[in-house]
């Protein structure tokens, strides 16, 4: 019975893993754009349920609310806005499209060979505090700062929205 | 397998897709895409770290909501910037946008 | 300095080398602007000069080897170039020649040169002529030899070009320098062989290591060559013998003293001084002698055809300077010696006679000499006639003893061809002067068919008549009817005498010199030399042949000279008037002028000049032109990179942190 429950472990983590690679090759490759935002749905759904897997239910939630629900929607608004680029159809270059993915695949070597060859050796000590409560508590005792400072961006990006999309709306109109 | 470098490896084609996005599309909003596809490479990482090395779960998913946070405007802005320039040039081609040419 | 005073010798010898630098300063330092007191100061510099040669002849005369004042001048390692005072019996005797000719050349130049503009010069390159010459007849290393062999040919340069107006003269001069200065090239390439080979220049050293075999044979030949090659610019030998007829448009007294008497024999003088040396190598003595010979034989030509008086005597000079180096090279020391030091005298003596002609007539034409009334000019006539039979080599003048010393010295050799050359060139030598001399004395009769230049000339002699008597002249018939551009009203007297003066004694120098032959073979050679006795002074049946053939050549050819030119009814046409091609030939220097224009011009400038222009456009511009566009070029390229397209920007970025990390981690 464990190893029916370990296996299916396993092969759930694949499939999501699954998933989320193939919503990013959607999200990148095809070249309509509504393809590519759906891709990015399902890719970021997909890290969701990574989070879930590396045992934050917390984080897996927030990033369904935040990233599906507020920026891929955020995106389809703006798609909605703009002229749809398959009106124009400017042919693909070779070059660039090479010397893009040579730049990205040294990258990645380079990431992925960091990651192999360096030894990571965990912390001594280990708490296994996974609560919401402890996450609360940090937040508005230990790390104000960090959540003072991510309201303050927050403010500043809603101001330089308003000020980036509504002058030149001005200006057009 | 449960791994730290499994998760790493995930995070690190993640990450080269979307630079692969952002190096080579030519539609503004596919480039925001990808970014976003990076970040959430990024965020996986932090997150493996946290399982797997930290001392304090909730540090990292502290950092992992900082980061969120930090996307979430980015996009804002980006999205509103992206709508300036389409209404300059008419259309969402970075490829248009070269007046800094030398 | 007191040891300059200590010894009368060395204070002889720097008085006799140093006093005319000293007037040359003073000339032309202070009294640029009064020509009386520079011409005074340059000549009691010679004069000193003379009197401290003779002095020093007198006192060093029975001293048995060389004398030598030295100082070690350069230093380097264990080479030592000295700097001093060389004085053995060819040293005194030439010292006591040159400054008895510049003494005599200068006090002339007092009549010739009175009321040029340009007399202090005169006077200064003058005295900058005696110091150089009377340097580097005294040398004891060949380096100080050269440097004075240099200013030599800066004074003969300066003074060819004296009247330097005259497009013409500075030509002479530029073309006199580069050829001397194109044989000093082989010369000083001989001195640095010999340096590296030998690595002493001593003249003593030089020629007593070459006696005693100490050198090996090729190096002696190879410098021997080269060094030739300085006797070949300097002496006006064959191919480098053009520049000497040009270097007639100097004043005459410079002819008189540098181009026949001393400069060009300095070539000669380093031959024999050298003398143990270049005899030390067969190869360079066979050279030198096919050289001599070939300059004697194509000069003598030259003579024949020219009308011009000063190029007579020029060509003869060189001739004269080939006939000095073939009884030098065939082994000769003392008959090439004793004939430069008769040459010196009757050559200048020549010289100054055609001076005074060119000064009567202002035209160097002897043709014109001849009619103007040349012969009635009675000292520089006689003087001339007595220089021409010593160049004849006739019986008892100088030049009959010393030719006779040549000849018997090349009837030694075993090819009997060049004694056959120089019995011809005697020949050629005494037409030539006698032609001279009877187109001179018996000048053409004034034809009729031009009776207006009859009529003219007619009245031009009448007018020297009327004012010869006018003249309270000396009484020698001599007449001076020069037109008014000198004023010679309080000093005429004066000029004739100082013209006759130095004449009246080269001719008595050139009619007693060659009694002295035997005292002079035995100051230079000393008494029972080896190799010289059985060439010279023996009295073999041989010797009288050569005696009777030589004599007769010399009379052969002034009875031709005679027989065209000078008997009545002559029709002053030499025989090579009726052989065109030739006369044009020998006219043009045997167009050795024409094939070193032609060389200059193709081989200089067509070739090495062009090859560096080339060089200097393509590779040197052309470098720095391409460097300036490789610059401009991949600037262009870099500029690519600045398209303002984002993504390039990003892509830049993203690989080089890729393969930072990777360098890193491989």
């Amino acid at each position: 019975m464990n190893f029916m429950t370990e296996a299916l472990a396993q092969a759930a983590f694949w499939v999501v893993v699954g998933l989320t690679l193939a919503g990013a090759v959607i999200a990148v490759f095809p070249r309509n754009i509504v393809y590519n935002v759906l891709g990015l749905v399902l890719a970021l759904t997909g890290v969701a349920g990574l989070y879930v897997f590396l045992g934050s239910m917390f984080i897996g939630l927030m990033q369904l609310l935040i990233y599906v629900g507020a920026v891929c929607v955020a995106i389809v608004f703006a798609i909605m806005l703009s002229r749809p680029l398959h009106l124009e159809v400017p042919e693909r270059r070779l070059p660039k499209v090479l010397m893009a993915s040579i730049a990205s695949f040294i990258f990645m070597v380079a990431i992925i060979g960091v990651n192999l060859r360096t030894a990571w050796k965990p912390a001594v000590e280990r708490s296994t505090d996974w609560s919401v409560v402890t996450i609360g508590e940090l937040l508005l005792t230990r790390y104000d700062l960090v959540f003072e400072v991510i309201s303050l961006i927050l403010l500043v990006a809603i101001l330089g929205a308003i000020v980036t999309a509504g002058f030149s709306r001005r200006l057009s109109s | 397998m449960n791994t730290l470098s499994t998760y790493l490896i995930v995070a690190a084609i993640l990450f080269g897709l979307g630079l692969l996005g952002v190096l080579q599309r030519r539609n503004l909003v596919g480039m925001l895409i990808s970014i976003e596809l990076m970040l959430n490479g990024a965020n996986i990482n932090f997150m493996a770290f946290n399982r797997f090395l930290a001392p304090e779960p909730a540090v990292g998913q502290i950092i992992t909501l900082f980061v969120m946070g930090l996307a979430a405007a980015e996009a804002a802005i980006g999205l509103s910037i992206i709508l300036a320039l389409f209404r300059k040039l008419r259309s969402i081609n970075v490829e248009r946008a070269q007046q800094m040419r030398g | 300095m007191s040891w300059l005073f200590k010894d009368p010798v060395l204070l002889a010898a720097v008085l006799c080398t140093w006093l005319p630098f000293l007037s040359m300063a003073i000339i032309l330092i202070f009294t640029r602007h009064k020509p009386q007191l520079s011409s005074y100061i340059s000549i009691g510099a010679v004069t000193t000069s003379l009197i401290c040669a003779l002095f020093l002849l007198v006192k060093l005369a029975h001293v048995g080897g060389p004398v030598e004042y030295k100082t070690a001048w350069l230093v380097a390692d264990d080479i030592i170039v000295p700097f001093g005072y060389l004085f053995d019996s060819l040293s005194l005797l030439m010292l006591l020649i040159v400054a008895t000719i510049s003494f005599l050349v200068q006090v002339y130049s007092l009549g010739y040169m009175a009321g040029d503009p340009g007399f202090s010069r005169y006077y200064a390159f003058q005295s900058l002529f005696a110091w150089a010459m009377m340097d580097m007849v005294i040398a004891p290393g060949m380096l100080q030899l050269y440097i004075f062999w240099e200013l030599v040919g800066l004074a003969s340069y300066l003074l060819i070009g004296f009247y330097y107006e005259k497009w013409s003269a500075g030509q002479a001069g530029k073309k006199a320098f580069v050829m001397t200065r194109l044989g000093d090239i082989g010369f000083f390439l001989g001195l640095i062989l010999l340096v590296l080979g030998f690595g002493d220049l001593g003249i003593i050293s030089m020629n007593e290591a070459a006696q005693a075999h100490a050198i090996p044979g090729y190096l002696i030949t190879a410098s021997a060559l080269l060094i030739f090659c300085g006797v070949i610019g300097k002496s006006a030998q064959f191919p480098l013998l053009t520049w000497l007829p040009d270097a007639m448009e100097g004043p005459t007294p410079v002819s008189a003293l540098l181009h026949s008497a001393t400069m060009v024999a300095a070539g000669v003088y380093m031959f024999s001084r050298i003398f143990p040396f270049f005899a030390a190598s067969p190869t360079a003595m066979a050279i030198a002698l096919a050289i001599g010979t070939i300059t004697m034989l194509l000069s003598s030509t030259m003579a024949m055809v020219t009308f011009d008086i000063k190029q007579v005597w020029a060509y003869s000079t060189v001739s004269q300077l080939g006939f000095m180096v073939m009884g030098l090279a065939a082994g000769g020391y003392f008959a090439g010696v004793f004939h430069l030091t008769t040459h010196a005298g009757f050559k200048a003596l020549l010289f100054l006679c055609s001076g005074v002609f060119i000064h009567e007539y202002h035209s160097n034409d002897m043709r014109d000499i001849g009619k103007g009334g040349g012969r009635n000019l009675k000292i520089p006539m006689i003087c001339m006639t007595v220089g021409a039979l010593a160049l004849s080599g006739v019986f008892p003048f100088s030049g009959f003893f010393s030719k006779e010393a040549i000849m018997g010295v090349l009837a030694a050799q075993p090819n009997k061809i060049w004694l056959l050359a120089g019995l011809l060139g005697a020949l050629m030598t005494a037409y030539y002067s006698f032609r001279l001399i009877f187109m001179i004395l018996f000048p053409k009769k004034i034809d009729q068919a031009a009776p207006h230049d009859a009529v003219h000339y007619h009245q031009e002699k009448d007018d020297k008549i009327r004012i010869d008597h006018e003249h309270d002249a000396a009484g020698h018939g001599a007449s001076h009817g020069h037109g008014s551009s000198h004023d010679h009203e309080e000093g005429h007297g004066n000029v004739f005498w100082y013209m006759a003066w130095p004449l009246i004694i080269l001719a008595t120098i050139t009619l007693f010199l060659g009694l002295f032959q035997s005292s002079l073979q035995g100051f230079l050679v000393g008494h029972g030399a080896e190799g010289h006795a059985a060439a010279e002074g023996g009295h073999g049946a041989g010797h009288y042949a050569l005696l009777i053939a030589a004599v007769s050549m010399g009379l052969v050819g002034i009875i031709w000279a005679y027989l065209e030119f000078g008997r009545k009814g002559a029709s002053q046409e030499g025989f090579l008037a009726r052989l065109p091609r030739i006369e044009a030939l020998f006219a043009n220097r045997w167009y050795i002028d024409h094939f070193l224009r032609r060389f200059l011009d193709r081989a200089i400038y067509g070739g090495l000049t062009s090859v560096f222009t080339r060089n200097d456009r393509r590779v040197i511009d052309g470098g720095i032109d391409g460097f300036c566009l490789f610059t401009i070029g991949s600037g262009r390229l870099f500029s690519f990179l600045q398209s303002g397209m984002l993504q390039y920007n990003l892509l830049v970025m993203i690989a080089t942190v890729g393969l930072v990390v990777l360098y890193f981690m491989v």
